[in-house]
């Protein structure tokens, strides 16, 4: 934890700011800034200068209620920036403040960004707003994913009380192509509902968006399929390729994910997909 | 508009008005709402839905999860936007609605027959010119979007046509459920009573939502929309 300004009574307020260039073919963060404790670790080039990979870190390990974090991502044209978390985010019983994240992205022409954040977790209590809004220029590629945990399965616990708002918008240009929104409290219809999330403590969804998508491509998705038991479904509408995964583990939805990338990113980013080490520690 | 045609208009919710709201309303209304059963045949085809019990479960809980969170809602902002004549709130709710359809046959469906009610409007030649030309300067209109400008200039007052709408949507649902699992006549007439009876609150508390209570997500409906499009045999379009 850093500066004393960056605390309010409510809790911390936490802003990260990042800009990507390409330079003579290399991806470089070009400029950073930040407030509060949300920082990112030296960029890493496990595959070449062409691809930035950068770990975004929340040091005090876990988001309690009155935190505000902001993560703000800008790639000017032709970078590539791949973004992930060293962890599970955790999301801490709130005592009635709100807690919130905030993800804006802007992605210039042949740009392509990857958000690939490890699951987030609501423990009990936990009361949250998430945002994601991603702006994309005409020929910008965008990957990202999110997976929901609802409660510490390791422990048994089950997220009894709390409020949680989602919203994800993707837009290219002027015009809004996909969203999703959600308002949920433990006693929602949608939680135990069988059109809903059928009592599931998992939930994922990750979004392609790099234009039409190649029919065959699609079949070939749609052959990968997580454990039984778990529910999944990909479709494209509006030339974004969007799969769900509903289920009861968070590491079999990033598998899952994972190895839709593999057949994916030969696609929306021309090279073979390659896991980030930080995973694997 | 000619004072002829102003004379001619029904006043809001006038008995004219209402039977304005049952043509609407009815599924005679030939935009092609009976082909989709919006991922009901998917969860019939693996057994979440089976009798009469399950079928209104499902129906039920969609009508509340994402009509109500998410349909309901947006057409309310469409039918303000025509009674502003606002184009630009116009344009903004229709792709707000268009991406909140997540699935590729949800979209089409919308989009088709948003078209298939405007040129049933261009036919029928009751609408005064300038609402013909919003309908044709809005690309690839959604449903709702059109729908919503059919009530507004029937003179259907807001609550009602949303309860209409909804009412259609129960509907054709039922049906759906009665042509696949398959259910009979007074089985499917059970299921619209009781979920009729729901209408009234749905739409009073689809009303009271602010824009940050809207909601479309309903990730098992979602599933079912996708896992629709592979489905082997299949008599409907979504």
């Amino acid at each position: 934890m850093t500066s004393a300004q960056a605390t309010t009574p409510g809790g911390w307020q936490a802003e990260l700011k990042l800009q990507f260039e390409q330079r003579m073919g290399r991806s470089l963060l070009a400029r950073r800034a930040h407030r509060g404790p949300l920082v990112v670790q030296k960029p890493l080039y496990p595959e070449g200068d062409a691809v930035c990979h950068a770990i975004i870190v929340h040091p005090p390990g876990g988001v309690v209620g009155g935190d505000q974090l902001s993560l703000q991502v800008q790639l000017a044209s032709s970078a590539h920036a791949l973004l992930t978390t060293p962890g599970a985010g955790k999301w801490y019983k709130s005592g009635g403040r709100l807690a919130s994240q905030s993800l804006q992205f802007e992605v210039a022409d042949g740009a392509v960004l990857e958000w690939l954040p490890q699951e987030n977790i609501l423990f009990d209590g936990a009361e949250v707003a998430w945002s994601s809004r991603i702006q994309l220029s005409t020929t910008a590629v965008y990957a990202g994913w999110d997976i929901l945990c609802f409660g510490r399965q390791a422990s048994g616990e089950h997220w009894q009380r709390g409020v949680l708002g989602q919203r994800l918008t993707l837009q290219r240009e002027d015009r809004l192509l996909w969203q999703e929104r959600s308002q949920l409290q433990p006693d929602s219809l949608c939680m135990q509902s069988v059109a809903g999330l059928r009592g599931c403590p998992v939930v994922g969804n990750f979004v392609v968006a790099a234009g039409a998508v190649p029919a065959a491509l699609i079949d070939t998705c749609r052959e990968i399929v997580p454990d039984a038991g778990a529910w999944h479904g990909i479709s494209v509408v509006q030339n974004v390729l969007a799969v769900r995964y509903l289920g009861h583990s968070a590491s079999e939805a990033r598998r899952y994910f994972e190895a839709l990338r593999q057949v994916l990113r030969p696609w929306y980013a021309a090279r073979a997909a390659l896991a980030p080490r930080v995973w694997n520690t | 508009m000619s004072a002829a045609h102003i004379k001619a208009v029904p006043a809001i919710g006038s008995p004219l008005a209402l039977t304005r709201l049952l043509q609407l309303a009815s599924p005679m209304l030939p935009v092609g709402a009976y082909s989709y059963s919006q991922g009901l045949e998917w969860a019939i085809e693996c057994g979440d839905v089976h009798d009469l019990a399950s079928a209104q479960t499902w129906i039920g809980d969609v009508l509340h999860i994402y009509q109500g969170g998410f349909e309901l809602p947006v057409l309310q902002r469409l039918y303000q936007a025509w009674q502003a004549d606002d184009m630009r709130a116009l344009q903004h709710w229709d792709a707000y609605f268009q991406a909140g359809r997540d699935t590729a046959e949800a979209h089409a469906e919308t989009r088709q027959m948003g078209y298939s009610l405007v040129r049933l409007l261009q036919g029928l030649q009751t609408l005064p010119e300038p609402v013909l030309a919003r309908f044709e300067q809005l690309a690839e209109p959604a449903f709702p979007t059109i729908y919503a400008g059919v009530a507004y200039h029937w003179h259907i007052p807001l609550a009602q046509a949303m309860q209409a709408y909804a009412w259609s949507w129960v509907e054709n649902q039922v049906s759906a459920a009665m042509k696949t699992v398959p259910l009979g006549q007074v089985a499917g007439q059970k299921m619209l009573f009781a979920l009729g009876a729901e209408l009234p609150a749905l739409v009073a508390t689809a009303m009271q939502r602010d824009d940050d209570g809207i909601s479309n997500f309903c990730p098992a409906l979602s599933i079912a929309g996708c896992r629709h499009e592979t489905q082997y045999t299949r008599l409907f379009r979504s």
